[in-house]
């Protein structure tokens, strides 16, 4: 079943043809396929600590190569306290509340074959637990090798599952790592007899490689702009450039990419939106934006006395690890779940939020949540900021958060049984065997549970009228000129 | 309206007495007096000084004292609170079968009994004042505009209060909208300034700009009319939409005797004539006949026709619909805007 | 959830059954003790509990005087209030027992008093022709006494559509327990209400209230003066109060029995086919309302989960419906019907967290809420998140409906918002075994929220479907001005 999967990468597309789109659907449902069968032989755990591994080597070997880039290197220099904030790198400590959100998520497929395999005569009948408004979005996420076409390239392979297991997290962390693993796949390609390098290179080889990403978790808007980037200088590489040197020159400009689009740009948008931080304010952010982390250390650093609330929510905690951050580097810090954000705006002077992308319509899209904080912060007159790198604008637009969006895989947003809840788990246990319906269910047999959808989406769409401005590295703009910024920024124009 | 047709001039013996000169004294001689308690003052006054002996009598004359009286002045709706609650009031006394023979007793009730209407007026002041305190908590800036002397009275009592941890007074800003000259404003200003709290003082060209900064609005009524908006002095208007648009509550602190039985659909639906809008050119004001039509309508016989036009904005009011109204307190406690036509069916009905 | 030990729990169903068998002082101290450590808590549980103590407690009194039961339940009533200030139903339940005992009262007294001269007068009597310009609709017509504390009020007899009959005599009797200072006027000092309930009240007592009004605590209520009225009960009394005071709150009980029946009948008059609702938290109300409508109507249910606080009996609520296995600390919910999942009905319910509200709204079509608290303004305290979805809810221009029983209608006017919102354990945000981040980290968990009446388009409670401008009225159908407050010192 496999087989017909490696074959793929020899069709010739461009961009996400019919054709492609058709590839791809099948390479995900031989994954699903595959995911089941595996889990059913193995033990849930087994493939995804497979994998962990190796990925977690490569990437520090890619962070060392790159040392110059400090949001990674800082990273690095505290290793060991487990305050990661684009990488949440599963090998290092990390926290309770990390792991068992990890767990549902990459075992998830194995969840469900489990519930499957203990109910085999309700097989037949499973229902479609998809929810019809999002059917558009859904997606299985890759979680093991199997069915990988052999071109992947070992760095991008060890990518793809950090991002579908939110190791690696975050629009421009993505895209660095992206670009990082692409740079050694780079190095590994040969171009082969009888074409030439700016022909061959994107379709037959860096296609594969966004194919998988993509199969492992759907990609950002600033990884869809390097790609561009990446296909343009490739195509317009002289065929009479030694190949060598043709490669050589992809990296230094990928480099160059990292450093000017993302690195270089993100020291220059904290350093303007720390100047928005008055002593004595209250600052209020959602989840984690490595920007907004970046601007509050600085202010701290800077020495003005502020002060941080960090709303959070289910399932991906990213909130606590910014608080956990801003802990450890000694500012002050109130840590609210987003329950309580119509409170906490009430004692804000400022709200710093991060962008997943900025549409050209002045949308943000963002962690879902963004927008109901963003709305309390309007309602209340308290400025909205946000801090967004002109990587991730975009030429898309988008009236709800409906047509552009993500669905993470439900399962996680169950819950891991509390403590005290502990007997009754096991009385639940042997349910499993009965399967009456009798029995009292828990959310995690939802999948037997009829008419019952648990939806986990990934991004919220604000509306540009909760935003006051936008800071990006041509300045701070009204959300209206995000269209201006992204034509000149990535299209060149 | 349906108010008693005040076109009866023959008004059997009522001519000796002038009851707008009664009216304007009693407003001078106690500041404290609210224009509706006066108007009643007054109505009583012309009631003892009128030999009348029969019911219908003394409603024809209390109608048609209270028409003189709203032609008088250039702006009746405030008063006319006072004297349409007076008549009211009146009319369902005598409609009570039992109080026929009694009718002389009633009369000497009400004459004798006018300063009592008035010190209750005054404690229905107090009562509304006593509610400063639940209003305003430590910290807060309170936006307040103008001389309204229950606003002043309320604020008044919340600085001498004492706060919720029971330690020292409720510790609060007022930021106080100024408009000219305004000797009222001023003295309620240095009371507040005298009990320790800070008062900024602002023209109404900048409630705008410090409405961030504002916890809550306050602001007094010269009515409050029957859909639960208020008439009170130019700039309310604003200065309510501004709450509005920033979220703020917006206060109407009101004594329930201002509630006048008045309908109005906009700002030139008041009834009165109010020059505000002035057009002009180089060759002075423009053609008579394209003059500003404001409120042509009239209130209860006082005809723009009778009554003198208002000059300025200085004494100008403008109309706050209801929906801009957090709450109105009253004597009887905090109500809905929506609570107040009930109120007002309930007495004429 | 520290605060639970597992099934030792003392909660509401443990407490109504030690009720009979404690006596009544036991009984009072373990109700606070268990308000104050939060083992009875949420309105209904409250409310139910609140109405089975006083009902002890008036059938233990032997007085037959109805103003030593006032103070008596005023004075419980007080001591459950200061134990759980939060838990406004307490409060709502005290103060409509002490409506009942009043009531009772003044049946009493209007029915030892009907021989008296100053009978009502109709108002059909005054078709008069002193009344040119306007007819005398109804309604009592007051008469004038300014000297006279007990001068008669108008009273609006017909301003209480929602009133079920218990407001008519009310209108008749506390003239009687005002002390008759002077006797100028008998013949048209006639009877009225205690409560200044109009405009005229300039001619009349200053302090008088208007039932439209919510006084704020601390002011001065007017009293019917029990001196008299001591007298007068002691000599006359022909019923037995005590009994029909415990009819009353028998009748209360009812009707919590049967509010969220009532509620949900309206259900099909607001949900119709396709729909797709977005509600909240785990609320009985809302579940038998929804369920109600899906007997009959196909539609999509979309719940929010209400994390942290509420989203295990969220999860339960959904996946079990009212089934559960354990006796939850959050729905101690024996004494309640049990009611299947709506999955089971056949009813998509589409489970999501709180941060999806805002994403989601743009296809909701109706937002359904349960509160904690109503209050007299129309505004309403709910479970956190409730604030995000009914603003999500309006800049989306979806309707809000909000699923109420009476009962926990408050008649206190919310002064400070701020201090009607409890925080909530901070463990159950961050496990307290991450020690180093709660030493740190200020974590905050309030459990409530407060939202603005402008965010509501629809009560619907068991009378009936209401605009919250309209809540004012029942407030004033429901509670008697002098026990709005009940920490103030009674006024003798």
């Amino acid at each position: 079943m496999a087989e017909p999967a490696k074959e793929v990468p020899k069709q010739d597309d461009e961009k996400l043809s019919p054709a492609e789109l058709k590839k791809r659907a099948k390479a995900e449902k031989q994954a699903r396929r595959a995911a089941q069968k595996e889990s059913t032989g193995a033990p849930p755990g087994g493939p995804p600590t497979a994998n962990g591994a190796p990925t977690g080597e490569a990437g520090s070997n890619q962070q060392s190569k790159q040392g110059d880039q400090k949001q990674k290197g800082q990273q690095q220099k505290q290793g060991g306290q487990d305050k990661t904030q684009h990488k949440r790198s599963g090998s290092q400590a990390q926290s309770q509340v990390l792991a068992h959100r990890r767990r549902p998520s990459q075992g998830g497929a194995a969840l469900q074959a489990a519930v499957a395999n203990s109910n085999v005569p309700k097989e037949p009948k499973k229902e479609n637990k998809q929810v019809e408004l999002f059917s558009h979005l859904y997606t299985q996420r890759r979680h093991t090798v199997e069915g990988v076409s052999k071109d992947v390239h070992p760095a991008v392979l060890a990518l793809g599952f950090q991002m579908s297991s939110y190791e690696l997290c975050g629009s421009s962390a993505r895209c660095v790592g992206m670009l990082l693993a692409f740079k050694e796949a780079i190095q590994a390609y040969t171009t082969p007899l009888g074409t030439s390098l700016a022909r061959h290179m994107t379709t037959h080889f860096l296609s594969p490689q966004i194919d998988f990403l993509k199969s492992c978790r759907p990609i950002s808007e600033s990884m869809g702009n390097a790609i561009r980037f990446l296909k343009k200088l490739i195509v317009e590489i002289d065929p009479s450039v030694e190949e060598t040197e043709a490669k050589a020159f992809l990296c230094e400009q990928i480099d160059i990419f990292i450093r000017d689009r993302i690195t270089v740009t993100d020291q220059a948008i904290a350093s303007s939106a720390r100047t928005q931080i008055k002593p004595n304010s209250v600052v209020l952010t959602y989840a984690n934006s490595s920007l907004v982390s970046k601007t509050l250390l600085q202010a701290h650093a800077d020495g003005i006395p502020f002060r941080v609330i960090v709303a959070d929510s289910r399932p991906l905690y990213e909130g606590k690890n910014l608080a956990k951050t801003l802990m450890l580097a000694g500012l002050e810090v109130e840590y609210t779940p987003l329950s309580g954000i119509a409170h906490a705006v009430k004692d804000a002077n400022l709200v710093l939020l991060g962008a997943h992308s900025m549409l050209s319509n002045g949308r943000l899209q963002s962690r879902v949540g963004t927008a109901s904080v963003a709305m309390h912060a309007h309602q209340a007159d308290v400025p909205v900021i946000v801090l967004c790198e002109s990587v991730k604008f975009t030429g898309k637009v988008a009236l709800d958060s409906i047509v552009l969006n993500e669905v993470a895989p439900s399962e996680e947003l169950l819950l891991p049984q509390p403590a005290s809840e502990a007997s009754q788990q096991s009385a639940g246990e042997d349910k499993d065997e009965e399967s009456s319906s009798s029995k009292v269910k828990q959310l995690g047999d939802w999948r037997d549970i009829k008419n019952l959808q648990i939806l986990n989406l990934m991004y919220d769409i604000t509306p540009a009228e909760y935003i006051r401005m936008v800071i990006c590295e041509y300045g701070s703009l009204p959300p209206s000129s995000v269209p201006v910024v992204h034509r000149l920024a990535n299209e060149g124009v | 309206m349906a108010t008693p047709p005040a076109a009866a001039p023959r008004a059997p013996s009522s001519g000796a007495f002038d009851v707008a000169e009664a009216y304007t004294k009693l407003l001078a001689e106690d500041p404290d007096l609210t224009m509706p308690v006066a108007a009643i003052e007054a109505l009583i006054l012309g009631l003892a000084n009128t030999p009348a002996s029969t019911v219908s009598e003394t409603l024809d004359l209390v109608s048609d004292l209270t028409a003189r009286l709203k032609r008088s002045v250039a702006n009746p709706i405030s008063l006319s609170a006072g004297t349409d609650l007076f008549q009211q009031y009146l009319i369902s006394i005598f409609q009570k079968p039992s109080a026929h023979g009694d009718f002389d007793q009633v009369r000497s009730h009400l004459v004798q009994n006018g300063r009592l209407f008035v010190e209750r007026a005054k404690a229905a002041r107090e009562t509304i004042a006593g509610f400063g305190k639940h209003f305003i908590r430590d910290g807060n800036v309170v936006l307040t505009n103008g001389g309204s002397r229950v606003v002043g009275s309320l604020l008044r009592s919340a600085a001498e209060s004492s706060n919720a941890s029971g330690r020292g007074s409720i510790r609060f800003k007022v930021i106080y909208v100024v408009s000219g000259e305004d000797a009222e404003a001023q003295e309620n200003i240095a009371a507040l300034r005298e009990r320790d709290i800070p008062v900024a003082t602002i023209p109404p060209t900048a409630i705008a700009y410090c409405m961030d900064s504002v916890t809550q609005c306050f602001v007094g009524a010269e009515g409050v009319v029957e859909n639960g908006g208020i008439v009170s002095r130019m700039g309310t208007y604003q200065m309510g939409m501004l709450a509005k648009a920033t979220g703020k509550p917006f206060y109407v602190v009101s004594e329930s005797h201002k509630f006048v039985r008045l309908y109005p659909l906009g700002q030139r639906d008041l009834g009165i004539e109010q020059n505000v809008v002035d057009f002009r050119t180089a060759k002075g004001k423009e053609s008579e006949d394209a003059k500003e039509d404001e409120g042509v309508a009239d209130m209860d016989g006082a005809s723009a026709a009778g009554g003198k036009a208002l000059s300025g904005v200085q004494e100008a009011v403008d109309y706050t619909p209801p929906d801009l109204i957090s709450g109105i307190i009253t004597e009887s406690g905090v109500l809905l805007p929506s609570a107040v036509s009930e109120e007002l069916i309930k007495i004429w009905f | 959830m520290p605060s639970v030990v597992p099934g030792q729990a003392p909660s509401l169903s443990t407490f109504l059954k030690t009720l009979k068998s404690k006596d009544i002082e036991t009984s009072i101290e373990l109700f606070i003790s268990l308000l104050q450590r939060r083992q009875i808590r949420n309105s209904r549980p409250c409310a139910l509990a609140t109405t089975q103590l006083l009902l002890r407690v008036v059938a233990g009194e032997r007085t037959r005087d109805a103003q030593a039961l006032i103070t008596r339940i005023r004075n419980v009533g007080r001591r459950l209030v200061a134990a759980q200030p939060g838990e406004m139903a307490v409060g709502n339940i005290v103060r409509r027992v002490l409506g009942v005992i009043r009531e009772v009262a003044e049946e009493d007294q209007d029915q030892s008093a009907t021989s008296d001269t100053s009978t009502p007068t109709s108002p059909s009597q005054s078709a008069s022709k002193a009344t040119p310009h306007r007819p005398g609709i109804s309604s009592t017509i007051s008469s004038f006494s300014p000297l006279h504390h007990g001068g008669a009020l108008p009273h609006d007899m017909h301003a209480r559509p929602m009133s079920s009959g218990d407001i008519t005599p009310l209108a008749q009797d506390s003239a009687e327990q005002r002390p008759q200072l002077g006797a100028t006027s008998p013949s048209y000092a006639g009877q009225g209400p205690t409560q200044v309930t109009s405009l005229f009240g300039l001619f009349h007592t200053p302090q008088g209230a208007s039932p439209a009004g919510t006084p704020p605590p601390g002011t001065q209520s007017p009293v019917g003066k029990p001196a008299p009225r001591q007298k007068d009960a002691a000599a006359d009394s022909k019923l037995d109060i005590k009994a029909e005071v415990i009819d009353g709150i028998k009748e209360l009980l009812d009707e919590l029995e049967v509010v969220d029946s009532q509620i949900a009948e309206s259900a099909l008059d607001h949900i119709h086919s396709n729909e797709i609702i977005l509600t909240h938290t785990s609320s009985q109300t809302v579940q038998k309302f929804l369920a109600t409508a899906a007997r009959k109507r196909k539609f999509t249910v979309v719940h929010a989960e209400a994390y942290p606080n509420d989203h295990l009996a969220t999860h339960a609520t959904i996946v079990n419906g009212n089934r559960k296995a354990d006796d939850s600390d959050s729905n101690p919910s024996d004494a309640d019907e049990r009611w299947k999942p709506l999955t089971s009905m056949g009813i998509t319910v589409i489970l999501i967290p709180d941060s999806a509200v805002f994403a989601l709204m743009s296809r909701i079509n109706k937002v359904i809420l349960a509160p904690h608290t109503v209050l007299a303004n129309g505004s309403l305290i709910a479970a956190a998140g409730a604030a995000t979805i009914a603003r999500a809810a309006r800049a989306h221009r979806v309707p809000v409906v909000v699923l109420s029983g009476i009962y926990k209608l408050s008649p206190v006017y919310p002064f400070d918002t701020d201090e009607l919102i409890e925080f909530g354990d901070p463990g159950k945000v961050v496990p307290f075994e991450d020690g180093e981040f709660m030493d740190a980290v200020d974590v905050v968990n309030p459990i409530f929220d407060h939202v603005e009446a402008d965010l509501v388009d629809l009560y619907i409670t068991n009378l009936g479907a209401h605009a919250p401008s309209y809540l004012y009225r029942i407030v004033a159908d429901h509670y008697r001005t002098e026990d709005v407050d009940l920490l103030a010192k009674e006024v003798v």
